[in-house]
């Protein structure tokens, strides 16, 4: 099609990343008009068809092309824009593009008859506009441009509902923390320029580049600031440990933002730039990003074991699934982290949508019964898979791949990281074990908190008391076929021919990284079969908990005479011993169960809900105290400064302005219009003259 | 003998005198009365420094017209005081303070 | 006559038209200052237009562009020679886009004044004499001419705040009049002090122009000032290191710099709303213009000796501004305390002694002119309808003015250094600058770009905790109804034609930075060639 319409590869790129931009101006321009969304849709419609078409055929797999255009010159350097097209940002690019759609549709049913739908619009599209800009800067200073507008549009769009408190103070927070993480970035690109001389990604990491040619020692103190630098930025977009603060609040947003920018596409973009930028990181640095990673994926799977509210659960999903990502470029491995991305996008993508869904009919529920309830509450859910089947299969297959199931998506690029990882512990040794470890157990708990969220959502009962069971329904057809879309996207066929191995999968094709150890045969078999067997465990558990209500916080047991005997006659016919060793095994199953499995299970559940609850806790009044702890105390050094500034140094001006006053004063006073007095004071004056030349 | 130091003394103690009620008194004629115990202190001067003069009688002469001087400033300062008192109602030189900024 | 004292010249004829016309006419005032600002900007456009991009000016007259130069008082002093006093402009790279600023930023004040109603005559005759006084600091070359200018500024802005200001205003003129006058009689000693240092070579004489005190070689030998082999000492203080520092605190009173700034928020404060942004767009970049034409120039040797002070002091109003603007109150207070914060950055850029540190400090000046002045007009928007300024007293503005809200959105996400507006460029190339310059050797430690870069977090606190407060939430306001119906009314015509070309102006600078640095680049390059021989 590129031949067809004689369109380059690099004037489709950047026509994909300005349709947005003119949807966000005309839309601006139209104002509170332009409520219908289709200026906005049709840009994105046709940015995704030139990315599918023109950008990425012209590019996967082919030696990357880039243009550069002079911007503006500071004394003798000129700092450049540019486009860089290669297999990265181009998937970039895609994939952006490729959630951006889904979500686009979808928005014009989720968010029909707000008040502010023009703005969502155009916010919306400012956002997709520095989204496909970032994946395609070449410039470094251009990438900065690009990621903290994103940062600009995300706090537009947290802040949507303006009038909400909670929006308000999300969207600030989100902003300074994402400034954090820009002051890193900043500081990153300081270095590079002061190394360099230039901010041009290829200038510095192209073949024959400044870098290559080894001028720059890599394990000098200032590329370690640098790679720091850009690792705190990719930290505070990416919502690492202890930057992740920002992201549970930020879930005040519409669902469909959450969806495309906090799950997605923007806190991806961290994971991108660390592999944009990959070459530069040393050991040292790349050590910090693998132990942050890993940190941050047990810490927030941890977080998301307990939490009610189903938006939160899936934000702190998205900030351990991004911890995987890190831990993936820590080890060498950002092939498998962009993998994991990708399939993460979609996945996340669409557990959010499906979790807009249910919320939508929450607040139906809501509205009619004049309802006090959160419709955000997974206590208030369960039973929806009667009244929106579909949503259930969707939401399913997405927390299946979250989950690593096989056949999905998930399972693919979850196993590339994990095994990836193993390799490269065995290859370093000793303590370094411990990362791949704690993957595997964050891979378990993730299983165990999706499913809780599926069982709790769509299973059992509804759990509040309503009369509008009648108006539950299934999601409108344009909220639906967006999601299908994505549901289809979860599935191993999107990336790769063999539903079990991740290695001929394209993607990972595409970037042909060189890892620094070596391939374990064993462990492509043991890790995944692993996987799969504790996942299903996991769901396991869950069922019982959430669905047979055999929680063992609450003190509830099944009676198991019952339960044998109505087996028994569903078994009549079958000859006695058999049933008789089936109850046997049953009992004896149970017996297992209860005492053994479900003990020991249990321990270890209690264990990890308990220490689940005092992580929360620290997460609440720890580290999410400590930053609102310096910001109080940021508040209180403001507070003294002005003090400070009002008493001490304006005081000390206006001290020497009053004691000029008052000697003014003083002297005044001899000016009393009495001759005698100034007879008396010139006679004083003449004395200590004389005095004055006595004594000399 | 007397020397002129005596001459010298004597006449500052007058001079101090004058001053004394130029700068203490509470009546402008007692001031104008100050004012001439000086002008007579420096006359006194003005003879006995005379006879150190190589001209003859050019103390004594000066002497003379100071003294001139001094009725004609009496005569004019006495007006001012009349003056200011019909203005003022009174010769106080403490209630006179038009000076004052 | 040149077209530069054209420039100068014409808002005096305008004071004069506007000081004969009857009162009965008073009306027509304001049209006559707008159109004569008007013809200003034209005027200072055509000259953007027509500069030479490659000359470089500095030191060298030859690169001074529309030059005028007349003898002005040359008396014969006998044995003190010949006083010799020239009328001499010119404009470079440094003050070309200042110059440009000016005449936009007076335009907008105008603008602002609109509704004055007290004595109008004066006003806008006073006006128009700043405007005068601004524009020949720009161009002046000799330092007698500049500093003739520079104390006249000082006249009509004592009068326009302590006239039109607020309720404290007389406190507010007499602190700024004495603050800038305790600075500017200093820089007259060290004004003499070169004088006397300085010979003109083609007649001999001493002289006041600025360009022959860049030159080591027009030194007279044992002068107070030489520049070679000097060994005068003040309280132990090398002479040329002395006097780089009071000219160096002259200006910096103007910047402000912390701990001289306390004139600052109260004058911006009581000032009117149009005077505050004269003071703000202008005022303060007159120092930061200072610093760099006389100081930086005349003195490079002790520039280099000192610049790590300067960029502590830099770091410092930097950080001290932003935690002052987080604890304030009041809205204005809150912006003045920015500007703090924000021309910090021109000290540090100027302290970097780097290209990209000076550039981002130039640029960072013209951006700040902008933006301070749309701030400051936004918020005499409020003030003009409900008479208060205190953040606490406002909520959930945005529900009732829209568009007001839009456009204070846009300064202050811009104030805050938005990538797309132009204080990002000026604040990032400044820390790049300053971060760069432990590689050139020019002394200025990394710690100090780090630090700087954490105003910018700070910045977005206050700005958007501001917001949050104000505007967001729930509508909430302390005047009740009363204020709600005065508020709906949102943002007029006239307001809207003020403010949108300067918030314009902010995006299309950070959108197209080359626009200035092309006037600037030969000139900073050139500058920092002089002072990097002193490294």
């Amino acid at each position: 099609m590129g031949e067809l319409l004689h369109i380059s590869p690099i004037l489709a790129s950047i026509l994909v990343m300005l349709l947005p931009l003119f949807a966000f101006i005309i839309q601006a321009s139209l104002g509170e008009k332009a409520t219908s969304g289709n200026i906005s849709l049709i840009a994105i419609l046709i940015s995704f068809i030139l990315s599918a078409t023109i950008v990425l055929p012209g590019i996967w797999n082919k030696p990357p092309q880039y243009n550069t255009y002079d911007w503006f010159t500071i004394g003798t350097k000129t700092f450049t824009i540019g486009i860089l097209l290669n297999n990265l940002t181009v998937l970039m690019q895609l994939v952006v593009c490729l959630i951006a759609v889904p979500v686009h549709i979808y928005s014009r049913a989720y968010m029909k008859g707000d008040p502010g739908i023009a703005r969502y619009w155009t916010f919306l599209s400012l956002f997709c506009f520095a989204m496909l800009g970032l994946t395609i800067s070449k410039n470094l200073l251009m990438l900065y441009i690009f990621w903290e507008l994103v940062g600009f549009a995300s706090y537009l769009l947290i802040g949507f509902w303006y009038t909400r408190d909670a929006a308000t103070a999300a969207n600030k927070k989100a902003f300074i923390i994402n400034r954090v993480g820009d002051i890193g970035f900043l500081i990153g690109i300081a270095c590079l320029y002061s190394l360099f001389g230039t901010l041009d990604i290829i200038e510095i990491l192209g073949e024959g580049g400044l870098f290559s040619q080894g001028i720059v020692d890599q394990q000098s103190s200032l590329m370690t600031l640098a790679g720091l630098g850009f690792f705190l930025g990719a930290m505070a977009k990416s919502a690492q440990f202890p930057l992740h603060i920002w992201l549970p609040d930020a879930m005040e947003g519409p669902t469909s933002v959450s969806s495309l920018i906090h799950a997605a596409t923007m806190v991806a973009a961290g994971v991108f730039l660390l592999s944009t930028l990959f070459p530069l990181f040393n050991d040292t640095v790349l050590l910090f990003i693998a132990i942050i990673g890993t940190i941050t994926a047990l810490m927030a799977a941890y977080f998301a074991l307990e939490q009610h509210d189903i938006k939160k659960v899936l934000a702190y999903s998205t900030i351990s699934q991004l911890g995987y990502m890190m831990v993936a470029i820590g080890i060498g491995a950002w092939d498998a982290a962009m993998f994991h991305l990708t399939t993460h996008a979609f996945f996340k993508c669409l557990l959010f949508l499906g979790a807009g869904a249910v919320i939508h009919e929450m607040n139906t529920i809501k509205k009619h019964d004049c309802q006090t309830i959160d419709p955000q509450d997974l206590r208030n859910m369960g039973g929806l898979r009667k009244y929106m089947p579909k949503t259930f299969i969707l939401m399913s297959i997405a927390s299946f791949a979250l989950a690593g199931f096989p056949l999905t998506s998930g399972f693919l690029s979850k196993d590339a990281i994990i095994i990836s990882s193993f390799e490269w512990a065995i290859h370093q040794g000793g303590l370094y074990h411990i990362i791949p470890i704690v993957l595997v157990v964050v891979s378990i708990l993730t299983a165990f908190y999706i499913g809780r969220l599926i069982f709790k959502t769509f299973f059992g009962e509804l759990r509040i008391n309503t009369t509008a069971n009648s108006l539950l329904h299934e999601a409108p057809k344009t909220m639906l076929w967006p999601m299908f879309f994505l549901g289809i996207g979860c599935l191993f066929f999107c990336f790769s021919p063999s539903p079990i191995s991740y290695h001929l999968a394209p993607i990972l094709d595409g970037f042909s990284v060189t890892y620094s150890f070596s391939e374990v045969h064993s462990l492509h078999i043991i890790i995944p079969v692993t996987l799969t067997l504790t996942a299903l465990i996991s769901w396991w558990i869950a069922y019982r908990w959430y669905v047979l209500d055999q929680h063992p916080v609450h003190s509830y047991n099944l009676d198991i005479e019952q339960n044998s005997n109505r087996k028994v006659a569903v078994f009549d016919f079958i000859p006695y011993h058999l049933a008789n060793s089936l109850i046997i095994f049953s009992r004896w199953n149970y017996h297992f169960d209860k005492y053994i499995i479900d003990g020991s299970v249990n321990a270890i559940v209690k264990f990890t809900l308990r220490t689940s609850q005092i992580a929360s806790w620290i997460d609440t009044y720890i580290v999410d105290a400590i930053v609102i702890g310096i910001s109080n105390l940021s508040k209180r050094i403001a507070n003294f400064s002005a003090w400070f500034d009002k008493y001490i140094i304006d005081g000390l001006v206006n001290t020497i302005a009053q004691t000029t006053y008052y000697f003014g004063h003083l002297l005044r006073w001899v000016q009393n219009g009495r001759l005698q007095n100034y007879l008396g004071f010139a006679l004083t004056m003449v004395l200590i003259g004389i005095i004055y030349l006595i004594l000399r | 003998m007397i020397s002129i130091t005596h001459f010298l003394i004597v006449s500052a103690c007058i001079f101090c005198c004058g001053l004394y009620a130029v700068l203490a008194k509470r009546n402008a004629i007692m001031i104008l009365i100050g004012i001439e115990l000086m002008i007579n202190a420096a006359i006194l001067n003005f003879v006995a420094f005379g006879r150190y003069d190589k001209s003859n009688y050019g103390g004594q002469i000066f002497a003379l017209f100071a003294i001139v001087l001094a009725a004609a400033a009496v005569a004019v300062g006495l007006a001012i005081i009349l003056a200011v008192y019909r203005h003022y109602k009174t010769i106080n030189p403490d209630n006179i303070t038009d000076l004052r900024d | 006559m040149g077209v530069l004292s054209f420039l100068i010249f014409s808002p005096l004829v305008a004071a004069v038209l506007i000081a004969v016309l009857p009162s009965s006419l008073r009306q027509s005032y304001k049209y006559i200052a707008l159109v004569f600002t008007l013809i200003q900007l034209i005027v200072s456009g055509w000259l953007y237009g027509q500069f030479d991009n490659t000359a470089s000016g500095i030191n060298t007259a030859d690169g001074f562009q529309y030059v005028e130069q007349v003898p002005w008082i040359h008396l014969s002093l006998g044995s003190l020679g010949q006083l010799e006093i020239d009328y001499f402009l010119g404009i470079d790279g440094i003050s070309m886009p200042l110059l440009v600023l000016s005449a936009f930023v007076m335009l907008m004040a105008i603008g602002a004044s609109w509704n004055i109603e007290k004595n109008l005559k004066g006003y806008f005759a006073l006006i128009m004499l700043l405007n005068m006084a601004v524009m020949g600091i720009f161009c002046a070359l000799d330092f007698f001419l500049f500093y003739i200018f520079y104390e006249v500024m000082l006249l009509p802005l004592y009068f326009l705040i302590g006239i039109w200001g607020g309720a404290n205003r007389e406190y507010a003129a007499i602190k700024f009049f004495i603050y800038t006058l305790f600075g500017s009689v200093f820089m007259l000693l060290v004004i003499v002090g070169l004088y006397f240092s300085v010979i003109n070579p083609n007649t001999g004489a001493h002289t006041f122009n600025m360009l022959y005190m860049m030159d080591p070689s027009h030194y007279v030998d044992g002068s107070f000032f030489a520049w070679f082999n000097n060994y005068n000492e003040v309280l132990g203080i090398p002479a040329r290191l002395l006097g780089f520092i009071v000219l160096f605190l002259a200006f910096a009173i103007k910047v402000p710099i912390v701990p001289l700034h306390t004139w600052l928020p109260d004058a911006h404060v009581e000032a009117p709303t149009p005077i505050s942004i004269i003071l703000a767009g202008i005022l303060l970049k007159i120092g930061g213009y200072g610093i760099v034409r006389v100081c930086v120039s005349i003195f490079p040797d002790a520039v280099t000796y000192s610049n790590w002070w300067l960029g502590l002091i830099g770091v410092v109003s930097i950080l001290y501004g932003a935690f002052n603007a987080l604890a304030q109150k009041d809205l204005k207070r809150m912006i003045a305390y920015s500007s703090i914060s924000h021309m910090g950055f021109v000290v540090l850029g100027i302290a970097s002694l780097t290209v990209e540190g000076i550039s981002g400090a130039l640029f960072q000046m013209i951006s700040h002119g902008f933006l301070s002045a749309s701030l400051f007009f936004l918020v005499g928007v409020l003030y003009d309808r409900v008479h208060d300024r205190n953040i606490y007293n406002f909520r959930g503005l945005a529900s009732l003015m829209p568009k007001f809200t839009v456009f204070i959105s846009l300064a202050f996400f811009a104030s805050l250094g938005l990538p797309g507006f132009s204080a990002f460029i000026g604040e990032a190339f400044v820390i790049i600058g300053a971060f760069n310059a432990e590689s050139v050797g020019s002394g200025l430690p990394r710690w100090m770009a780090i630090a700087g870069s954490v105003g910018i977090l700070l910045s977005a606190a206050y700005f958007l905790w501001t917001l949050q407060r104000m505007f967001f939430g729930q509508t909430r306001l302390k005047g009740g109804e009363e204020w709600a119906l005065v508020l709906e009314k949102d943002i007029n015509w006239r307001e809207r034609i003020v403010i949108i070309p300067a918030l314009a102006l902010a995006l299309i600078l950070g959108v197209m930075p080359f626009l200035f640095f092309d006037k600037l680049n030969s000139s900073v390059v050139h500058l920092v060639s002089i002072v990097s021989q002193y490294l």
